[in-house]
């Protein structure tokens, strides 16, 4: 090459004896055995003597060989390092213990960095090529190395000692020096490419120490405290143990470090702490500990399926709060003789608000976890179907909505209606044979619809609305054909009123002289409502022969309503119906308010002396003697006498006698006059009816998608498409049996398996 | 960079001095390019005295021509060097400037390598020695010689044993 060598070439003996270690590693070494503040590290060697420095080590490595340096220099740099840390590094260590000893490792460690630094810097030609070309550890990995050889090595386990030491004093409240830990932390995050050296050589002792320290702490708290006071002592050291390694471990180690605690502190005790008398969950149930069960639930909630056997406690201790309601309310019946009718706000009330507070609990204490759901759900399936006496809890809830939607019923604002509304529908979701509670909620409703007792369309329709939101429109279609049915009706009343005007002047100009509706019927005083049936409870028919007036009304009706359909039949269901009478005792008149029935029979009497026995009333009327019997004790035994029975007493019998009572008289003008209804609340057998055919249809629904399939498939799915109530699978055979008679069905060769005939 | 940050630190300068003893003033942000300076110069100084960085090895003239690169190469850094050479006119190679740059007789070039590598300045040890090797490029042993002033000193065997080693070398160059 153009350039001339130097003339004189350095020999390795010159560089390293003359300059290299009188200028830069003697100094180096002294400054750091004597301890230096920030601002020396930095200025440890100005330009001048590191530039000298580096320019004979440039010029050591670049001489020509034999001159060239490097690998003596390379040597010497790691010895350098290597001998500083076995002569003087580790003797320093080995003289100091616990907390002096973390002091002194973290001095030699810092030193370590700022000696390793410089040595790099000095020797930093090296790294470029004569590392690179003979893929050698570079200078800075090197001087690490040796630490972690030398030093870190053999030192650690003294060291992991005295940290854990220190740590286990700042778990029993002492202050101690973090900075330091953070320190010594540190050393063991650099030993390791992957801090596999803080995780094999500190963490895991951490881990097993802590597991150690926090059963030992366990043992003593669960022997000494209640629950609430032990979840406290556990939350705390939960927030303690997270605190602690954002203040000097390793960020990776907290979800390790709490699972440790959780498992010592919760897990292994769960049930002991559950399940404690006197304090445990329930007990914190029983007493509305709030604040105690929210923190309950929060720890649990950490341990793997922790929350499961918490919640079996809260379903238990619902069902059991649950089930004394429903004592409480066979009690009443039996012990303090109270009548078992359908009628019993008191025991929905106390249902309502049970299911109100533990809605309330599970929402904001168990963040309305699925688990407490479910548990507030079963536990709620559990009683609300325990029946006692002769109505069923369906029936009492039904009732109850009948009480708040008919007038005179609870007295509610509007507010509160709704409100209430929703939370029957919420227990009614409960109830297993939905199907008999829209039994007889259709049969109230029509009550109040026809009887006019409804005190709201718009809550009805809003009651109605919510219960088909819950189980659909098939389940809601009859109730919601029932409020059309009459919606209609006002309608059809308008036009036949148009109708009667036009007949009567049609009469009046042909000067026919018979008047349509007969006597004095004004077309006012009249009205049909026309019902759809099947929408409708089935009513007994009665073929009651009307009085003349009544007769002539009818077929005005019919008269109109044929012409308007053709196709359509009407049956006169006159035990529905409703007259008003008015009757005059010498100076008095009293306005009777009674059904079409009352009516039909107070003027069959043809004179008011007229006498007569039952069986002619019941020739006079055709309406048997079974519904006789009632209608007649309505006028004659209830509290307004209409008509004077002999002899007097408080039964009918088909002996009796009967005459417009004379003397009648009452401070009112107008007079309702109850009669107990011919009809049952509900049709059992018609329910029974539905269900047969309701699981029918489920079962051709599934044969016909799935073909074949064996008895138990064909029953689980049946019962678990059935959605109003839950057969008796004893039930759903029969139903088997009678399809395969009607041949939907067929023996498969196996006999154990049915075929799908299409 | 924003211009103020870059007047705050166009503001900061050192002292390189040559061989020779003279100081070259030279913004911290320039002389930053060199390896060895910048591990003279702390990440967060607060100083206000100027550094003086003694380059012993670095003559004059050379330090001159150092400068001036990383000067230029602050304002329009150099693009990469394809390799293997792609022309052996550097024209081709780099933007014009650096290609002048180097445009420099041999004695020059070859100290500019020796502080660059000295300095540690990668973009300027690329430059000097793409141009030696543009020099060599597509040229025979013999002109090879001319071209670096170098004398024959293998004997006939020892250049017969070289070139059967080489062979494959040989090959590629008559493509």
């Amino acid at each position: 090459m153009a350039s001339a060598p130097p003339p004189n070439p350095i020999t390795i003996e010159e560089g390293w004896e003359k300059e290299i270690l009188p200028k830069a590693i003697l100094p180096l070494e002294r400054i750091l055995n004597e301890g230096l503040q920030d601002r020396q590290r930095r200025d440890l060697f100005g330009p001048r003597e590191y530039v000298h420095i580096y320019t004979i080590c440039y010029n050591m490595c670049t001489q020509r060989n034999p001159f060239n340096w490097s690998e003596p220099l390379y040597q010497k740099h790691n010895e350098t390092i290597s001998d500083y840390l076995t002569r003087t590094v580790l003797p320093s260590l080995r003289n100091h213990h616990k907390e002096y000893l973390l002091v002194e490792v973290k001095r030699r460690w810092e030193n370590h960095k700022i000696m390793n630094e410089w040595m790099r810097k000095f020797f930093m030609y090296l790294d470029r090529y004569y590392v690179k070309h003979n893929n050698l550890t570079s200078l800075h990995v090197s001087g690490i190395k040796f630490f972690k050889e030398q030093v870190y090595d053999v030192v650690k386990p003294d060291v992991v000692q005295a940290m854990l030491a220190m740590i286990n004093l700042e778990r029993e409240g002492q202050v101690i020096d973090r900075a330091l830990i953070k320190s010594c932390v540190e050393i063991f995050e650099t030993m390791g490419d992957q801090k596999e050296c803080y995780k094999e050589d500190l963490e895991e002792t951490l881990l097993s120490d802590t597991r150690e320290y926090y059963a030992k702490k366990s043992q003593g708290w669960i022997e000494t405290d209640s629950t609430p006071a032990y979840l406290l002592k556990a939350e705390a050291a939960l927030e303690e143990e997270k605190a602690r390694v954002a203040n000097y471990l390793n960020a990776e180690t907290e979800e390790k470090l709490l699972k440790v605690v959780i498992e010592e502190l919760l897990e292994k005790q769960e049930t002991t702490l559950l399940e404690r008398e006197g304090s445990g969950c329930a007990m914190l149930l029983t007493n509305d500990k709030y604040e105690d069960l929210s923190r309950m639930y929060r720890l649990f909630s950490r341990v793997p399926s922790g929350l499961l056997p918490m919640a079996k406690i809260v379903q238990a201790h619902i069902e059991r709060m649950g089930n004394e309601v429903i004592n409480q309310r066979e009690a009443r019946m039996h012990e303090e003789g109270e009548k078992d009718t359908n009628q019993d706000p008191n025991f929905v009330k106390a249902l309502l608000s049970l299911h109100d507070k533990f809605v309330g609990v599970v929402n904001a204490q168990f963040e309305k976890n699925s688990l407490f759901h479910k548990a507030l759900k079963e536990a709620f399936v559990e009683f609300v179907n325990k029946d006692v006496g002769k109505f069923k809890n369906a029936d009492l809830l039904s009732s109850f909505c009948d009480r708040i939607l008919k007038k005179g019923g609870e007295k509610l604002g509007d507010a509160e209606v709704e409100n209430h509304l929703e939370k029957v529908v919420n227990l009614f979701t409960y109830l297993t044979d939905k199907d008999l509670f829209a039994e007889i909620y259709r049969n109230q409703l029509a009550k109040r619809l026809l009887n006019a007792r409804s005190s709201s369309d718009d809550w009805e329709k809003l009651m109605i609305g919510k219960l088909k939101h819950r189980c659909g429109a098939q389940f809601t279609g009859k109730m919601e054909g029932m409020l059309n049915d009459l919606a209609v009706g006002a309608d059809h009343q308008k036009e036949f009123l148009e109708y009667l005007k036009d007949k009567a002047t049609e009469a009046s100009a042909s000067s026919s002289s018979v008047p349509l509706l007969g006597g004095k019927m004004a077309p006012d005083d009249f009205s049909v409502k026309v019902l759809t049936t099947g929408y409708w409870p089935s009513y007994t028919q009665l073929d009651v022969r009307l009085p003349d007036e009544m007769l002539r009304c009818t077929q005005a009706f019919k008269a109109w309503y044929d012409l308007k359909n053709s196709r359509r039949r009407l049956a006169w269901q006159h035990s529905l119906g409703s007259a008003t009478l008015r009757a005059k005792y010498g100076s008095k008149t009293y306005d009777l308010q009674t059904n079409t029935l009352q009516a039909v029979l107070l003027l069959s009497f043809q004179s008011d002396e007229e006498s007569l026995g039952l069986s002619t009333l019941k020739e006079r009327l055709n309406v048997p003697t079974e519904q006789m019997k009632p209608l007649l004790h309505s006028l004659s035994c209830g509290r307004y006498k209409i008509l004077k029975k002999q002899p007097a007493s408080d039964k009918i019998k088909e002996t009796d006698t009967f005459t417009i009572n004379p003397s009648f008289s009452c401070p009112q003008r107008v007079i309702r006059i109850p009669m107990a209804t011919i009809e049952e609340s509900h049709n059992p057998n018609r329910i029974e009816e539905d269900r047969s055919i309701a699981i029918e249809a489920a079962i051709v629904r599934i044969m016909k998608a799935r073909k074949v399939l064996t008895h138990q498939q064909l029953t689980s799915e049946v019962l678990s498409q059935l959605a109003f109530f839950r057969p008796n699978p004893k039930v759903v055979k029969q139903r088997i049996h009678a399809l395969i008679d009607r041949e939907y069905l067929e023996r498969d060769e196996n006999p154990n398996q049915y075929k799908y005939l299409a | 960079m924003g211009d103020k940050a870059k007047g705050a630190e166009s503001g900061k300068v050192v002292h390189l001095v040559s061989q020779e003893g003279d100081q070259y003033e030279v913004e911290v942000s320039v002389c930053k390019m060199s390896e060895l300076v910048k591990t003279m110069l702390p990440d967060d100084d607060d100083s206000s005295e100027t550094q003086e960085i003694p380059l012993p090895n670095v003559k004059n003239n050379v330090l001159a021509k150092v400068i001036e690169f990383c000067k230029h190469h602050k304002e329009d850094p150099m693009n990469d060097i394809e390799k293997p050479l792609k022309s052996a006119n550097m024209h081709e190679v780099v933007q014009d400037w650096y290609a002048n740059f180097v445009n420099v007789d041999q004695e020059l070039l070859f100290e500019l390598i020796l502080a660059a590598n000295y300095m540690d300045i990668k973009p300027l040890l690329d430059l000097t020695c793409a141009t030696v090797a543009s020099m060599i490029k597509g040229k025979t042993p013999e002109e090879i010689r001319r071209t670096f002033n170098i004398t024959n000193d293998f004997t006939p065997e020892e250049e017969a044993q070289v070139r059967e080693e080489n062979k494959w070398c040989e090959v590629r160059v008559a493509d």
